[in-house]
């Protein structure tokens, strides 16, 4: 497969593997601002999309969000920080952390205002306060729908870091663009490479974090959409 | 439409059984035959199998065991979608296509079959005159019409290309009791018109005795206890399954069978309102009546005079100057059923009911003793599992449904 | 800013954009069918598809780049790829909207399984696969600026040129004409809908219009 030898041919020069530039760098370096990025995402998109599906106010703008948002491009977002911020933490942290809020917002909301209305009524009729309510029932509930709003945060964010290096910053998509300014396709290759193995190992990351955070019961009954 | 050549609608099953993997018998070894033209009514609890034996006939089933014969060929033969072109088939939610307008909903087998477009649309407004449907509607979407205009439609689509055969799967179970009465009446009507053979399933014995011409009633598993007119069905029930499910009041029910054409009615208790009021309280005296039934010039009842009250009145007075009580209920002599005399008398203050003719003119009254002796020349009503002989003509009263060969299906 | 080349990269975005999801729609329909049909096919390949569409679309471009060059191919491949995650559960779920009487009532007036297919559960599903396509054209018209970094043409020049030259101004033409692009489509997509089902009934209240739920998240259609 061309690409593949494209891809060890640059991989197998040990060179790549040292030093500040190093594959192992860079992918440290992509991990990073992806956590980084999800776990501010999450932290805010999370508690506000619980407050909105709980409460019902604000579900228009969420519903709206949802189909704006996918006409923005991502390139468009990544370009105009960068030219009016300046290259700075703040640019690359911004447009990953506002990209990465969108799908876990929805999805939670989703998931909370998804909960049947007799559950939130039993819940009420055994004195439970609104609080406990939701932590032990509507989240609960919900929690398919969250994970799979981090799991899509998190692919998001991966591609927008993974793009950002166009705008200067390091990681996987250093090699891609680099490369590509270069003409060194082996480099583009290799970079491509590592970013599609990253993907993956996310999507696999979140298999696992579904089975753990979400009852048995309820993955079933996802699983028959 | 109109008259067709006899005999292309009669449906036997032979042995039929059906059973799913797992062991459940639904049909059990059912032997049955649906004479051409008339409706059998299929009728059970949940789970009987009715619904199965009905839509064995046109192969949306198919039988473990034994065969079906439709038009004396069995239909294993034809292959299922062409068997079906020829077959209506009405269910409960209608199942209208939502992206079709009306007409094109009606005339859906008739494209399929090879008509042109315009003859195909000719063909479902005049379905739609045919079962009471506003030609308006014709160019609508299903979600515009109401529940019971989607059913008429359903039905209009079963009869565009002139099967011989309907088939009706609880057609009317989804609309509310006025509405379906509506619709009973309208199949009953049509049938009158079309002499379709109809198989129908429903699980309510009212409306299988108000439209079947030959009722089967399943037992649970898919067996059959009895197939019979519902007049027969009423007047001798096979077992105590049967009676138990034909429900309380059967005797009552079974008057509707009598014509009231069999009463004999008193006319010398009905006066004229001209008559001199010392003449009527005559009448009253040598009859032994305690009261009459006055008419107008026209014959029609104007209401009850007390003999009390007719004598005090002064010499020249008729009848008619006397205090008149409501006469009540009237029941038609030539078209309805002793019941409905029945209920006219009991609901009637003077315990008599009036009997009229077509035009609304007093024929004579009925009393409890003149009903009591035409019930019992109807004949007695057997109990369960002793179908005497003598249940069947209803003596006198000769308008009844014509007596059809009794038979007890497999028990 | 040169005006003179918008028209033309305009065009370039609209193509990008509308055949990718042509495409997908054209094998969606049949895969659709058949795990619609085949319920054991269906999880596979929605996993196969959901794998495809975490990739990073970038990546994706680059790994076709020995093969289709720096074509519009290379960019066309991958956005049809993703489109395919919206359009085929779009589809299955087209086909299973269709109400059992329905679908009993036309098997038993004597429709084979493919006139059926065609004449009723095909039209029916209509609005719900259109609900699809209009998520993914959104979706391809903005990914398909990124085909602007392997020097595929599109609005997202404006995005780069004006990034590379500082110009503000040209970035935000740029991104307002991708996201009028995107607009407009949706909007033909809603009216091409209109014409096509005039039997719905008029909506009273639209929360979504129709986003696919599992296992395709809400803003579904392929990853930057």
């Amino acid at each position: 497969m061309r690409f593949l030898s494209y891809a060890w041919d640059w991989l197998k020069v040990p060179a790549q593997w040292h030093g500040s530039g190093g594959i192992p760098v860079r992918i440290l370096e992509q991990l990073y601002y992806t956590g980084l990025s999800l776990l501010i995402a999450a932290l805010i998109a999370i508690p506000l999309g619980i407050l909105i599906g709980h409460t019902g106010r604000g579900a228009v703008l969420v519903v709206n969000l949802a189909n704006a948002w996918r006409a923005i491009p991502t390139l468009g977002l990544l370009t105009l920080l960068a030219v009016t911020l300046g290259f700075s933490a703040l640019a690359w942290l911004i447009p990953l952390v506002v990209l990465g809020i969108p799908p876990i917002l929805v999805n939670t909301y989703e998931g909370i205002a998804g909960v049947e209305p007799e559950l939130k009524d039993a819940a009420r009729g055994m004195g439970m306060t609104s609080w406990q309510q939701v932590r032990k029932v509507e989240v609960p509930v919900a929690m398919p729908l969250i994970v799979l709003g981090l799991r899509t945060g998190a692919i998001f964010v991966v591609a927008t870091a993974t793009i950002a290096a166009y705008i200067g910053l390091g990681g996987l998509g250093r090699y891609i663009i680099d490369g590509l300014a270069t003409d060194n396709y082996g480099e583009v290759a290799g970079g491509a490479l590592f970013v599609v193995l990253l993907a993956l190992a996310v999507q696999a990351i979140f298999v696992g974090v579904r089975r753990l955070a979400v009852p048995a019961g309820l993955r079933q009954q996802a699983r028959q959409t | 439409m109109g008259a067709r050549p006899e005999g292309h609608g009669v449906i036997t099953f032979e042995g039929v059984t059906k059973r799913y993997p797992g062991g459940t018998v639904a049909v059990d070894d059912l032997n049955l035959e649906v004479p051409d033209g008339q409706t059998m009514v299929l009728v059970g609890p949940s789970g009987c199998g009715k619904t199965t034996t009905l839509r064995m006939i046109n192969r949306l089933i198919d039988p473990s065991s034994g065969r079906i014969l439709l038009d004396g060929q069995d239909i294993q033969q034809s292959d299922p979608p062409t068997l079906r072109r020829g077959i209506g088939y009405v269910i409960q939610q209608a199942g209208l296509f939502p992206h079709r307008t009306i007409e094109d909903n009606i005339g859906t087998v008739p494209l399929l079959i090879g008509w042109g477009k315009s003859k195909a649309r000719d063909r479902a407004r005049e379905l739609m005159r045919l079962v009471g449907l506003d030609d308006s509607l014709a160019r609508r979407y299903p979600y515009q019409l109401s529940g019971g205009q989607q059913q008429r439609v359903g039905v209009a689509r079963a009869l565009a290309a002139d099967p011989p055969v309907l088939l009706m799967d609880e057609p009317f179970s989804a609309v509310d009791p006025i509405v379906r009465a509506t619709l009973q009446d309208e199949l009953l009507r049509l049938q009158a018109e079309l002499h379709k053979t109809i198989v129908l399933v429903t699980h309510d014995v009212e409306e299988a005795i108000k439209v079947g011409d030959q009722v089967a009633i399943f037992r649970p598993h898919g067996r059959v206890a009895q197939v019979d007119s519902p007049e027969r069905l009423l007047t001798a029930p096979a077992d105590s399954y049967v009676e138990s499910f034909l429900g309380f009041d059967r005797g009552i029910r079974r008057l509707s069978f009598l014509a009231a054409s069999g009463l004999s009615l008193d006319d010398t208790a009905v006066i004229s309102a001209s008559l001199p009021a010392w003449e009527a309280a005559e009448q009253a005296r040598r009859t032994g009546e305690p009261w009459l039934l006055v008419t107008g010039a026209d014959q029609k009842p104007r209401g009850w005079v007390a003999a009390d009250e007719l004598r005090p009145l002064p010499r020249e007075a008729t009848a008619g100057d006397a205090q008149l009580r409501p006469y009540g209920h009237t029941f038609g002599v030539s078209t309805d059923s002793l019941r409905a005399a029945l209920d006219a008398t009991l609901l009637s203050p003077a315990g008599r009911a009036v009997g009229v003719d077509d035009q609304g003119r007093v024929v004579g009254v009925t009393s409890y003793e003149r009903l009591g002796a035409a019930v019992e020349a109807g004949g007695p009503a057997a109990g369960p599992a002793g179908a005497a002989g003598a249940a069947g003509e209803a003596g006198e009263a000769g308008a009844a449904p014509a007596a059809e060969a009794s038979h007890t299906g497999t028990a | 800013m040169d005006w003179q080349q918008v028209p033309t990269l305009v065009w370039e975005s609209a193509k990008l954009g509308i055949l990718p999801a042509l495409f997908g729609l054209i094998i969606s329909v049949p895969l659709g069918i058949l795990c619609a049909r085949w319920k054991w096919f269906y999880p596979p390949v929605l996993s196969g598809a959901s794998v495809l569409y975490a990739i990073p679309s970038l990546a994706l471009f680059v790994v076709l780049i020995p093969y289709t060059g720096l074509t519009d191919t290379t960019v066309i491949i991958p956005l049809t790829l993703f489109s395919l995650c919206v359009l085929i559960p779009n589809v299955v779920d087209g086909l299973r909207s269709v109400p059992e009487p329905v679908r009993q009532a036309a098997t038993a007036m004597g429709f084979g399984q493919w006139r059926r297919l065609a004449q009723v559960e095909l039209p029916i599903s209509v609005p719900i696969v259109i609900a699809g396509l209009r998520v993914a054209v959104v979706s391809s018209i903005s990914l398909a600026t990124l085909g602007q970094l392997i020097g595929v043409s599109s609005l997202g020049y404006l995005l780069i040129d004006g990034y590379q030259r500082a110009f503000l101004t040209e970035i935000l033409v740029g991104g307002g004409l991708i996201i009028a692009l995107a607009v407009v489509c949706d909007l033909l997509l809603v009216l091409v809908r209109r014409m096509l089902t005039p039997w719905r009934p008029p909506r009273r209240r639209r929360e979504q219009p129709e986003a696919v739920g599992d296992p395709v998240p809400a803003l579904a259609g392929g990853t930057p």
